[in-house]
């Protein structure tokens, strides 16, 4: 993030609501329910309420659903069932990479069956990086999507 | 383990008893692994499987570890016993087990992907249970090499700044190589079975084969270590 840095609260939201699914793998989907409380139990006022009006991180699967953030372990052998879920998704889709895993194998990079990275998979348009990440963390990866997508940031 | 489990265990699988921090163990010869377990169950009354699984004991071949248990009953505490074989590292090949206790069969296909031991007479259940389709070789084995760092470079680092990536781009920045040297990271510890650089991948025609078993089983001396 440069100069021109846009604060969570500003982020352009355009109207539209994101329903947002989690793949859950391993360990960082429990920052990812952390996540979700946050912005579930924000109110008015708070840094997050903006963000709370234009994301569901609830959504009930990957039908639907405009985000898709991958949070753990992708291995090869379930490389096919996460490929499975991308198809299931709308066409106007995004991906969040969320932890080291999902972003390069991570502490797995050497293993025999670890894919490194989900982005050998699938087009990733945010890494959130960490071992786990924080629940901001995510969040911010969100809004940082949202930049994008608005032509704030590249 | 007490003296009245290790004597009962003793007798009944004709087997010296081991000690194993507690738990009674007992090795048995390949040809008798079917028949111990069996006896286990039907006459010592080993009725819960708890788990098997296998380790590369690089010369000495594949050691199948077991463990049975007696469940604790009123008034009887539970009583647990490990049996032991070794499975020779030519032919690894053992009598299945899931004609005794059905739930071996999983565990018996894992040891049979993670260190190709084939189980003969087994359930014939098909298909892989962990590892993709289309993978090649038994990964728990001490001959498999794990050879990412070969074709690309590890992306990684203990600390923050300190991959090869962010060390080449403060040396450009910096133009002071004497500089970086002093920063030089302390030596990289790897992960058993990823090889030294330049003891895996191409090399010049001619030169010997590595060996993978050395290669990827550590078993050559490291710093202040003997074999």
């Amino acid at each position: 993030m440069g100069e021109a840095q846009v604060r969570v609260d500003e982020v352009p939201l355009g109207g539209t609501r994101w329903r947002v699914h989690d793949l859950a793998l391993a360990c960082c989907a429990l920052e990812y329910a952390a996540a979700s409380v946050r912005l579930k139990t924000a109110r008015a006022g708070d840094s997050d309420a903006e963000l709370a009006r234009g994301l569901d991180l609830l959504a009930p699967g990957p039908e639907g659903a405009d985000v898709l953030v991958v949070s753990g372990t992708v291995t090869d052998a379930l490389a096919p069932s996460v490929l499975a879920i991308w198809e299931r998704m709308r066409r106007s889709r995004h991906v969040i990479s969320f932890g080291s895993c999902a972003n390069s194998g991570g502490p797995y990079w050497d293993s025999y069956c670890v894919t490194k990275g989900v982005d050998q998979l699938l087009p990733v348009d945010v890494y959130v990086p960490g071992c786990p990440p924080r629940p901001e963390a995510l969040l911010d990866g969100l809004a940082q999507l949202r930049r994008q997508l608005a032509g704030v940031e590249s | 383990m007490t003296a009245e489990w290790a004597a009962q265990v003793g007798a009944v699988l004709g087997a010296e008893v081991h000690d194993d921090f507690g738990v009674a163990r007992v090795d048995v010869a390949v040809a008798g692994w079917l028949g111990a377990l069996r006896t286990a169950r039907d006459e010592l009354g080993c009725t819960f499987f708890d788990w098997l699984t296998a380790v590369d004991e690089v010369r000495d071949g594949y050691r199948l570890v077991c463990h049975v248990a007696i469940p604790p009953s009123k008034g009887a505490r539970m009583r647990t016993l490990i049996l032991r074989t070794l499975v020779s590292r030519e032919e690894p090949a053992v009598p299945s087990v899931s004609g005794v206790f059905a739930g071996a069969s999983w565990h018996e296909r894992e040891v049979a992907e993670m260190f190709g031991v084939h189980f003969t007479d087994g359930a014939g259940v098909g298909g892989r249970l962990l590892l993709s389709a289309d993978f090649e070789g038994h990964p728990l084995r001490k001959d498999f090499v794990l050879a990412s760092r070969v074709a690309e470079p590890w992306p990684g680092a203990k600390e923050p700044g300190e991959s090869d990536a962010s060390l080449a781009r403060q040396q450009a920045a910096r133009g002071d190589a004497a500089a970086s040297a002093r920063r030089a990271p302390r030596r990289r510890s790897r992960p058993a079975g990823v090889p030294e650089p330049g003891e895996w991948g191409p090399r010049e025609s001619g030169s010997p084969d590595p060996d993978p078993l050395a290669v990827a089983s550590d078993r050559k001396p490291r710093r202040g270590g003997a074999l």
